[in-house]
C-alpha cells in the first residue's frame, strides 16, 4: 500500500514537469495529428493528477471526474479529431504563423510568466510551485495556439488546451468542482466541440479549405 | 581498483561501440520487417577494413593521411571522459564538460580538414554542412551542460553524476528534463543521426558525414567509422550518466559492479530502441530546416539554463 502512497505523492509533485513538456511540444509540432496526441497524452497526465488527488483527499466524486477526464478527453475528444481531420481532407500542416523556434521561445517565456505571476500564491496555497505554475502556462498556450494557428482545427485543440488549464487549475488549488459542475463542463466542451466540427465542415465546403486567415476577405 | 574500474569502463565504451551500431541496425530492420545482419557484423566490417588496401587520392597531402589518427585520438579522449559503472571516469576529475564539448569539435575539425583535402565535391559540401550543424548544436549543448552543472555546482562530469545519484529517483526536475530533451537532439544532430543526417545513405547529394569519409577507404576508413561509433557510444552514456545514473556502484565491489554493468547495458538498450522507433518513424529534415531543429534545441536548453533559478532544491 506504501507504493501507492509513494506514487500518488510523485504524480501530484513532479508531473506538471511533463505537463510543460507537452505544452513544449505542442508549440513545435508541425502536423495535426501530432498535436492532437499530445493533446491526449497531456489529457492522460491531467487524469493521473486527478486520480492521485482523489485518492489523496478520499473523494469519491474526483474518481468520476478522472475516469470521466480519461473516456472523454483522453479516447474520445482525440478520436472524433482524428475522424474530423480524415473527413475534411485537407492538408495536415498546422499552417502556424510563427516559425518553431520562435514558438518554443514564446511557450518558455509564458512558462516563465507563469511562474512569476503564481509566485505570490504559492504561500497562502499548500501546493508546489510547479503544479500552481501549469495550469496557468496550459492556459496561456492554449490561447498562444489560438492565436498563432491559422487552421481551424488547431484553434478548437487551442480552446481544449485552454480548458485542461482551467479544470486543473481548480483541481491543484481547491481539489476539484462539484461533481455536477464538472460533469456540466464536460457537457460544453463536447457540446462547443460539436458545433465548432459543424462549423469546420461549413467552412470547408464554403471555402474549400480552413485557413481562417484567408476568412477576412469576407468584410464588405 | 577505482583505476582499474575506470580503464574498464574506457574498454567498454571503445571496444563496445560497434556493437551499439549493430544493436541500432538490427532494431531498425525489425521496425522495418527485415531480416537484418548479425549484431556483430560492424566488427567483421571493420575487421574487414583493416586488411585492405589503403587508397590514397593523389592531389592529397600529408593532411589526409594524418586526419584519421587525430580524429581517433580525440575520439579516445572523449570516451575517457564519460562515466558508466561509478560516478567517475579516467579524465572525469581532470576536465569539464567545456573540455569535452571542444575534444568533440577537435575531432570534428580534423574530418572537414581530411574531407576538404581529398578534392572531392561531395567532401567540401558534406564539411560545410558539418561545420554549420556544429555550429548550430554548439549553444545547446553547452547550454544544456550548463544547466545540470549549476544545479550539482560541479562543472565535471564526476561530480555532477555523483549530485544526481543522491537525488531521489522520483524527483524529476523540470531542468533535468529540458536539458535531457535538448541534449537528446543534440546527440542526435552531432552523431548525424535520421532527422538530421541519414546514416545509411552513401549516393545522395544531402548526405553530411557520408560525404566527407566518401574518399577514405582501408585501414583509415575503418579508424573514421570505429571513432564515430565511438562518439555515439560515448553520448548515449553520457545521457545514461547524467540524468539515469541510478544504480551506478559507490562503494567498489564485484556484485555491485556486475549489476551497475547489468544496468547500464539495459538503459543504453532502451535508448537505442528510443533512436531506432525515432529513425524508422521521422523522415530526414530539409537542409534548410536542420536550423529550427537546433533552435528549438536552443530554446530548450536556455529555459533548463533559467528554470535553474526557479527550483533551487
Amino acid at each position: 500500500m506504501g507504493l501507492v502512497e509513494v506514487a500518488t505523492g510523485k504524480i501530484l509533485s513532479s508531473f506538471s514537469v511533463f505537463l510543460f513538456l507537452t505544452i513544449l511540444l505542442m508549440v513545435v509540432s508541425r502536423r495535426i495529428s501530432t498535436s492532437i496526441v499530445l493533446f491526449s497524452v497531456q489529457s492522460a497526465i491531467i487524469a493521473a493528477e486527478a486520480f492521485a488527488t482523489a485518492f489523496r483527499e478520499r473523494l469519491a466524486a474526483a474518481y468520476v471526474v478522472a475516469a470521466l477526464i480519461v473516456v472523454i478527453k483522453v479516447v474520445a475528444i482525440p478520436r472524433a479529431f482524428f475522424g474530423l481531420v480524415s473527413h475534411l481532407k485537407t492538408s495536415t500542416d498546422v499552417k502556424a504563423s510563427t516559425t518553431p523556434t520562435q514558438s518554443v521561445f514564446i511557450a518558455a517565456a509564458m512558462i516563465y510568466l507563469s511562474y512569476a505571476a503564481v509566485q505570490s500564491y504559492e504561500q497562502s496555497v499548500h501546493v508546489p510551485e510547479d503544479a500552481l505554475a501549469a495550469p496557468v502556462a496550459l492556459i496561456l498556450t492554449g490561447a498562444f495556439l489560438m492565436v498563432s494557428r491559422n487552421k481551424a482545427l488547431m484553434q478548437m485543440l487551442g480552446l481544449l488546451v485552454l480548458e485542461n488549464g482551467i479544470f486543473l487549475a481548480a483541481l491543484t488549488t481547491t481539489f476539484g468542482m462539484p461533481l455536477v459542475i464538472e460533469i456540466g463542463v464536460f457537457f460544453d466542451v463536447l457540446i462547443g466541440l460539436l458545433l465548432m466540427g459543424v462549423f469546420a465542415f461549413r467552412i470547408r465546403d464554403t471555402f474549400d479549405h480552413l485557413d481562417v486567415s484567408k476568412l477576412r476577405r469576407l468584410r464588405g | 581498483m577505482r583505476i582499474a574500474l575506470n580503464i574498464l569502463q574506457a574498454l567498454i565504451l571503445i571496444l563496445g561501440a560497434p556493437l551499439v551500431r549493430g544493436i541500432i541496425a538490427r532494431c531498425k530492420a525489425f521496425l522495418q520487417r527485415r531480416q537484418g545482419a548479425s549484431i556483430w557484423r560492424p566488427y567483421s566490417d571493420l575487421a574487414k577494413l583493416f586488411h585492405k588496401e589503403d587508397l590514397v587520392p593523389p592531389t592529397a597531402s600529408s593532411v589526409f593521411r594524418l586526419v584519421p589518427f587525430g580524429l581517433f585520438g580525440t575520439t579516445i579522449c572523449v570516451a575517457a571522459f564519460v562515466p558508466l559503472v561509478q560516478p567517475s571516469a579516467l579524465l572525469a576529475s581532470r576536465g569539464d564538460f567545456i573540455l569535452f564539448v571542444y575534444l568533440l569539435a577537435m575531432g570534428r575539425f580534423f574530418l572537414s580538414l581530411g574531407a576538404l583535402d581529398g578534392g572531392s565535391a561531395f567532401g567540401g559540401m558534406g564539411a560545410s554542412r558539418e561545420a554549420l550543424i556544429s555550429s548550430l548544436a554548439e549553444a545547446p549543448f553547452l547550454l544544456s551542460f550548463v544547466a545540470v552543472a549549476i544545479l550539482a555546482s560541479h562543472a565535471d562530469f564526476a561530480g555532477m553524476v555523483a549530485w544526481t545519484l543522491q537525488q531521489n529517483i522520483f524527483n524529476v526536475s523540470a531542468v533535468h528534463m529540458l536539458a535531457f530533451t535538448s541534449l537528446a537532439m543534440v546527440v542526435i544532430a552531432e552523431t548525424g543521426r535520421m532527422p538530421v543526417d541519414n546514416p545509411t545513405t552513401h549516393l545522395e547529394l544531402t548526405m553530411i558525414h557520408e560525404g566527407m569519409v566518401l574518399e577514405y577507404s582501408g585501414p583509415r576508413l575503418a579508424l573514421i567509422e570505429w571513432s564515430s561509433a565511438v562518439k555515439l557510444h560515448a553520448m548515449l552514456a553520457l545521457l545514461v550518466a547524467l540524468f539515469f545514473p541510478w544504480g551506478m556502484v559507490s562503494n567498489v565491489s564485484a556484485g555491485a559492479v556486475i549489476l551497475a554493468l547489468l544496468l547500464y547495458c539495459a538503459k543504453v538498450v532502451l535508448l537505442i530502441v528510443l533512436l531506432a522507433v525515432i529513425e524508422s518513424g521521422m523522415a530526414k529534415l530539409r537542409m534548410y530546416l536542420v536550423p529550427d531543429f537546433l533552435g528549438v534545441a536552443s530554446a530548450v536548453s536556455a529555459l533548463a539554463v533559467i528554470f535553474t533559478m526557479l527550483d533551487k532544491r
